[in-house]
């Protein structure tokens, strides 16, 4: 699983050098860095790494590892995404779709069908995979509030 | 001799009752023949081999042979009434409460009185055996108990309605709509007249009831389960599922403490992508992973399972006389 973590690092030699071996000993590998030198706050320096972990398991016992070695972690966030389709049966404008898909993750096509007598929309979306539930969630909420029915992916 | 009672003489009565005339030399006799109306004992002089056209029942209840200590073991296969349980459930109650081993195809008794039915039939030392109840012939309660001891069920999920799904695979083929595809049905007597405990999806609930109850351990009734039915789904809204490999299947799922039915999108390619009247179920299980049984989940496979329980029931009951 790919992580974006924030890490708070003090402006001193090796204090990168420590969260990296943390990471090492826990299976993580580094795809990029990105060192905000220009963003010091509060005599921290943010420091946004992605890092490939074998498992959540793996992370976890990073990320504790990080926080141990007193370098706070300032935020971490799921970078996997998974693409959905859904179905919603009935009548449902897009400008109320994509309310619901603000933020949360994007249209890769959307197809209305069916005409007046049984009209339908189909999308097909990427979501990040920690948000997934949330969305269709928010999606069948929508659909039952205007009278129609979400038919999600059995995987 | 093990003298067996049927309760419920309709479709599945008859053909249990006429297998059941070679289990003599097994040491099991049909006894009775009973439907709400009243009841036939068969006492040598109607040979069960050759007992239809239907008898005449004496007009009773047909609870008063297992009353006067006539049955061992009871079959009860009566319509389902998935909200009172009735009249199945005070047949069952009954039977279990006098000692009786009790063999069922009934949803309704257990989906109403799962825990109450299963610790009767703990406390008084007798089999209550469901096999019937779910997925037609499929084995799954005899699978579960027996060949996946050794494992741990995370999951099931499954087409648990052969008529939802006939239905749903003539829109997909066919471009049939909905209430023609149901008319279809009803002819072919897949549908019964009122079929909305089916297209509301009432009937796979039922099923995800039972199975939650007796593989997971839960108590759970009818009302737990989000239900989601096929009345909406549009021969339309299939072919746009089509256009990218896929379907809509009714699918009922028991993920942790969450139970549902409701139509979903299913790739061709996915195990439970099954058609016609079958139904398909997979159990997500700990060390094995994934396992999918598929099979006719109605008709006369269903004897299939019955006479799975009274086998089991009879070698059950042949242990214990060699432990004495």
């Amino acid at each position: 699983m790919r992580i974006r973590l924030t890490l708070g690092l003090t402006d001193r030699p090796g204090t990168l050098l420590r969260a990296l071996e943390r990471i090492a000993v826990n299976g993580g590998n580094i795809i990029s860095i990105v060192h905000s030198r220009e963003r010091l706050t509060g005599g921290y320096v943010p420091v946004s790494l992605s890092v490939e972990f074998p498992s959540h398991e793996h992370f976890e016992r990073a990320k504790s590892g990080i926080e141990e070695a007193g370098i706070p972690v300032l935020s971490a966030e799921s970078l996997e995404r998974s693409i959905e389709t859904v179905l919603i049966i009935g009548s449902i404008g897009v400008e109320k779709l994509e309310r619901v898909f603000e933020g949360k993750g994007e249209v890769i096509s959307l197809a209305y069908g069916g005409g007046r007598r049984s009209p339908y929309v189909r999308i097909v979306f990427s979501v990040n995979r920690e948000e997934r539930e949330s969305l269709i969630s928010s999606l069948e909420e929508l659909a039952e509030r205007n009278d129609c029915l979400l038919v999600r992916e059995e995987v | 001799m093990i003298s067996c009672g049927i309760i419920g003489y309709g479709f599945l009565g008859r053909i249990l009752a006429k297998r059941l005339a070679d289990y003599r030399g097994r040491g099991l006799e049909l006894r009775m023949l009973a439907n709400s109306k009243g009841y036939l004992l068969l006492d040598g002089d109607v040979p069960p081999g050759d007992i239809t056209p239907l008898p005449r029942f004496r007009a009773s209840s047909p609870l008063e042979p297992v009353e006067r200590g006539l049955v061992d073991l009871l079959v009860v296969l009566t319509p389902t009434n998935v909200r009172t349980g009735e009249p199945g459930l005070t047949y069952i109650r009954e039977a279990l409460g006098r000692g009786v081993d009790v063999v069922t195809a009934d949803k309704g008794p257990l989906v109403v009185a799962f825990r109450e039915l299963t610790s009767l039939a703990e406390s008084m030392g007798v089999s209550f055996c469901y096999e019937a109840t779910v997925g037609g012939g499929i084995p799954i309660f005899s699978l579960a108990r027996h060949s996946l001891m050794g494992d741990r069920i995370i999951s099931i999920r499954g087409i648990l309605n052969g008529t939802t799904n006939y239905i749903l695979t003539r829109m997909h083929f066919e471009g049939l709509p909905l209430d023609l595809a149901l008319q279809e049905a009803q002819m072919m007597g897949l549908a019964e007249r009122d079929p909305s405990l089916d297209l509301e999806g009432i009937d796979s609930a039922c099923k995800i009831v039972i199975l939650a109850n007796a593989l997971l351990g839960v108590d759970k009734r009818l009302g737990d389960v989000k239900v989601r039915g096929i009345n909406q789904v549009t021969s339309d809204a299939i072919l746009a599922a089509k256009e990218l490999g896929m379907t809509i299947k009714l699918v009922g799922s028991i993920e942790g403490d969450r139970l549902s039915v409701a139509p979903r999108l299913v790739r061709l390619n996915h195990p439970l992508c099954v058609h016609g009247t079958l139904n398909a179920i997979e159990f997500k299980l700990d060390i094995m992973g994934d396992l999918t049984l598929i099979g006719r989940g109605a008709g006369e496979s269903t004897v299939s399972a019955l006479l799975s329980d009274i086998e089991w029931i009879l070698n059950r009951r042949a242990y214990l006389r060699g432990g004495r």
